[in-house]
């Protein structure tokens, strides 16, 4: 079931330094089935698939977890601040609920 | 021959009567019940008490929740919180819960943020049923739960 997903870190601004805050901003294309509609095609209505659960971390270390549930939209977005340590990787892994597991991750480097 | 042939013939009959009749009291069923529900449904005074433990929130000016006053479309409505509280060691921004009030299920993302963060910040996009509140169920660090809200027009509904 290991679908593998298209997905996107931004770190907002482009340019930054250690110590100042940045925006993380995580976006990955998923359905998000809510489970009441149906196919056009088939007419049957489409089983629950929806984005469960969300670690944001930074060289291992998880800073923000996140709960979601089907009430989010369609190629869901999100997005959270940072402080710069220092260089390093931003990781987010992400499950959903008929048993997906993906990861996304990005180089931080810091200028100055 | 004829007779055992009639015989046969009735209890034949008489068994599809039998199984089919209970799928015919299902579909019956079916059709009263409502057609439309989750499987996650909670009501918004459920999901407040299950978070806050029974606690509750208190109304607060701190949270800044910035919505559209009107969503056209209510399958994308971008929700922005900032929480204007230090985020510190000692004391931070614990939790953000995002709320709303007619869909079927009230939750929307529960956030657990670390004091790593810097500011108590969330952007996401949520699905709206109808015209309704969205509301912010901030955490802090204390153990102490604040909220604000904003009601949200929607023209055409996002859900299902």
């Amino acid at each position: 079931m290991a679908e593998k997903r298209k997905s996107m870190i931004k770190i907002k601004p482009k340019k930054f330094k250690v110590g100042d805050t940045v925006k993380v901003d995580f976006i990955v294309i998923h359905p998000m089935d809510t489970g009441l509609k149906k196919d056009k095609k088939t007419g049957k209505i489409k089983p629950a698939h929806y984005i469960d659960n969300i670690t944001f971390s930074f060289d291992g270390k998880p800073f923000t977890t996140m709960k979601i549930w089907e009430t989010v939209s369609i190629n869901p977005y999100f997005s959270v601040n940072y402080k710069v340590t220092g260089k390093g990787k931003i990781t987010v892994d992400y499950t959903d609920n008929q048993g997906e597991k993906n990861s996304k991750s990005k180089k931080v480097k810091p200028k100055g | 021959m004829k007779r055992r042939e009639f015989i046969q013939s009735m209890f034949a009959v008489s068994a599809v009567a039998v199984a089919s009749a209970p799928s015919i009291v299902m579909a019956e069923e079916a059709k009263k019940a409502p057609a439309k529900k989750g499987p996650n449904d909670m009501s918004y005074d459920e999901a407040v008490k299950t978070i806050t433990d029974g606690k509750g929130a208190k109304d607060s000016d701190k949270i800044t929740l910035k919505a559209p006053e009107i969503a056209e479309n209510g399958a994308v409505v971008p929700i922005k919180v900032t929480v204007d509280y230090p985020m510190t060691e000692k004391e931070y921004v614990k939790e953000i819960h995002i709320l709303n009030t007619a869909n079927g299920n009230a939750r929307c993302a529960d956030v657990m943020l670390t004091p790593a963060n810097e500011v108590g910040y969330f952007a996401t996009r949520v699905k709206l049923s109808k015209t309704q509140d969205v509301v912010a169920l901030v955490g802090l660090s204390d153990g102490t739960f604040i909220k604000a809200s904003a009601s949200i027009k929607v023209t055409i509904g996002g859900c299902g």
